[in-house]
């Protein structure tokens, strides 16, 4: 029991959640439960609608359920008041979007600045540790350039080491590579496996992209705002679904 | 953080100079309304400036230097007769009309000042003798006054023109000829026009048919008495009225005539209404542009402010990065707003019009409001992200 406790880095039992008013009610998240290990990548996949980005919301504390439990590397959210979620996720989190989200009128180094800067490091330690990462990711040289002058693929190995460079036990990507091209998304995907292959840490990836479902440890499919089934071997759901 | 948020407001050029540009324009107006009004503001007390004595005694119910009651001549004797008077001149100031050589009127200032002490007298005269006056039927005009009441002639060009008064050419007040022996410099005047100076005996002359012509009497203290002190005792003892002659608007003795004249203007005319809705429109017109402005860098930065939010920054951090961000492009948008405002003004100074005075005081104000117009773009701001739910970084 001790041991299977040690393993589990993400865990969400019951969790509802609705949008809007009681009579035009939109239901979300309905008895939900997710459970996500430590050292693995675990994808989250489902029709659009399913509630895949309403569970990674409620995972990352930036979305409180009206029901359910949600613990994260022993932490439990629910309870917490908005300022203890901001402090955990700037402690805990990092975060991949869809549309990069890096801020244009920043240079490169600047924008992975940005999760040391808020935890109020001192600007040249982030500085430093930035620009280490920026090497990891195959951007060195590009670290006081602008973002736009980067091809999107490139962008999102910016927006993975602005996500990894406070090394955060928990990495969240929403659709990381919907916006990039077959080879870019596999190096992508390829990169993201690699940084965080780590006991400590945990990846929780919400794709529609079949082309990327071979990088996953597992397989979590969702349906009508539940789990419906996890699949411990992504090439049997490949095979299904190719 | 701090200095991220600095790069991001300079890393939109656009944004930022449509910023400045508000705050600037906003300083400017501000500053240079308030200058112009205080400039004007300052020819009220024009006497004080052109007409140098340590202290003024008046009628107990004067209130501001361009409206003289006249006083009796016998009054002189009882200031003289003050302990503490070194000695006391006689000051007669009207508006009388002169009548020119070309047959034209002209209203002028005149002012009479004692022949002997010469007490009055304009500090600057560009051409002639101060003792010139004491010849019979002489004046003094101002140099700007020379030129208002010049003759009108055709020039070459078939245009009308007017040739300055000189040294030496006449015209008449009230049938008695006036002969022009100096031109002086003074300061221009809110009220009334040209000055024309001559003797205190002579003004009597000029304004035949007046009772009384003792406007103002100019006291000299005695060597260790204040003008202060001074005043309680003139007052004291004849029951007249008795002022101090600094300039000072700023400080709060009640003496000063000028500030008293400041503050007559002040309550009694219209004119700190208009200069108070110029500076309102700016300060209005800087909230609108600026606040605007900063509310679409904003708007800009919206989903970037709510990536910073679900990465762990809270309310505090990025309030504070909005504050830098603002009172940075005040202060830039003052600093380029105070120096064109200042710059004008130069030019008016040189030209003497609109009148012009940039008070320290001024620049503070504006100083405090372009702040104040920061804050409240900084506050739309905060607002606005504070609303953005850390949850929507997903959507889109
Ligand atoms: N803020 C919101 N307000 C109202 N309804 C919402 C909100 N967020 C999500 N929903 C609804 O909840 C349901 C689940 O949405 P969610 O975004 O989690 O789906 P998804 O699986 O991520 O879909 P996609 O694959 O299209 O991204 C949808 O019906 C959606 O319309
Ligand atoms: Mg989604």
């Amino acid at each position: 029991m001790s041991t299977l406790a040690h393993t589990i880095a993400v865990r969400a039992s019951g969790v509802d959640m609705f949008f809007g008013t009681p009579e035009n009610q939109v239901v979300a998240l309905q008895q939900a439960d997710f459970e996500a290990r430590r050292g693995e990548l675990i994808m989250l996949v489902g029709p659009s609608g399913c509630g895949k980005t309403t569970l990674l919301s409620v995972i990352a504390g930036t979305l409180t359920p009206q029901a359910g439990t949600v613990e994260v590397f022993g932490q439990r959210l629910d309870g917490l008041g908005q300022e203890e979620l901001t402090a955990f996720r700037r402690k805990h989190l990092g975060f991949v979007f869809q549309s990069f989200n890096l801020i244009p009128t920043l240079t490169v180094i600047e924008n992975v600045m940005v999760p040391l800067l808020i935890q109020g490091r001192p600007f040249d330690e982030a500085h430093a540790r930035s620009l280490a990462i920026i090497e990891k990711v195959g951007l060195k040289g590009r670290e006081d350039g602008r973002p736009n002058a980067l091809s999107g693929g490139q962008q999102q190995r910016v927006a993975i080491a602005r996500a990894l460079v406070h090394e955060p036990p928990l990495l969240i990507c929403d659709e990381p590579t919907s916006a990039l091209d077959k080879d870019t998304g596999g190096h992508i995907m390829e990169l993201v496996r690699d940084l965080s292959r780590s006991p400590e840490r945990c990846v929780v990836v919400v794709s529609h992209d079949h082309r990327i479902f071979r990088f996953a440890d597992r397989i979590a499919e969702m349906e009508d705002g539940r789990i419906s089934r996890v699949v411990d071997d992504p090439k049997l759901l490949d095979s299904t679904h190719l | 953080m701090y200095r991220l948020a600095l790069n991001m407001l300079f890393g939109d050029r656009a944004k930022l100079a449509m910023l400045l540009c508000g705050l600037a324009f906003s300083a400017l107006l501000m500053a240079q309304q308030s200058s112009v009004f205080f400039g004007i503001m300052s020819w009220t007390y024009t006497p004080m400036v052109n007409i140098r004595a340590q202290v003024w005694v008046s009628d107990p119910m004067v209130e501001q230097v361009n409206d003289a009651k006249p006083l009796r001549d016998t009054d002189l004797g009882r200031v003289r007769s003050v302990d503490g008077v070194a000695w006391a001149a006689p000051l007669h100031t009207s508006f009388v009309q002169a009548r020119m050589q070309d047959g034209n009127f002209k209203l002028i200032t005149l002012v009479g000042i004692d022949a002997d002490t010469f007490a009055g007298a304009p500090a600057v005269l560009t051409q002639g003798r101060i003792e010139d006056l004491r010849l019979p039927d002489t004046v003094i005009v101002d140099e700007w006054g020379a030129a208002l009441m010049g003759r009108m002639t055709v020039g070459p060009d078939g245009k009308p023109r007017s040739t300055p008064l000189k040294v030496g050419d006449t015209f008449e007040v009230n049938d008695i000829q006036a002969r022009i022996v100096g031109i002086c410099k003074v300061k221009r005047a809110f009220t009334g026009g040209p000055f024309v100076y001559t003797t205190y005996d002579r003004a009597k002359g000029y304004t035949l048919g007046a009772r009384r012509t003792l406007s103002f009497m100019l006291v000299e203290p005695q060597k260790g008495v204040t003008p202060a002190e001074l005043c309680d005792r003139i007052e004291r003892d004849t029951g007249l009225k008795a002022w101090t002659s600094d300039t000072v608007i700023w400080s709060w003795g009640e003496r000063s005539l000028a500030r008293n004249t400041f503050w007559w203007f002040w309550t009694n005319t219209g004119i700190p209404f208009s200069f108070g809705t110029a500076v309102l429109l700016g300060l209005f017109v800087g909230i609108a542009i600026s606040g605007q402005t900063f509310y679409s860098f904003v708007l800009e930065n919206l989903k970037y402010f709510a990536a910073i939010k679900a990465m762990g920054a809270g309310m505090g951090v990025i309030a504070r990065m909005l504050f830098v961000q603002a009172f940075t492009a005040g202060l830039i948008g003052f600093g380029l707003g105070a120096g064109m405002a200042q710059g004008i003004g130069r030019a008016m100074i040189e030209k003497g019009m609109p009148p012009f005075v940039m008070y320290p005081q001024i620049l503070w104000a504006t100083f405090v409001l372009v702040l104040g117009i920061s804050f409240v773009s900084a506050i739309i701001g905060i607002i606005k992200v504070s609303r953005v739910d850390a949850a929507s970084v997903f959507r889109g």
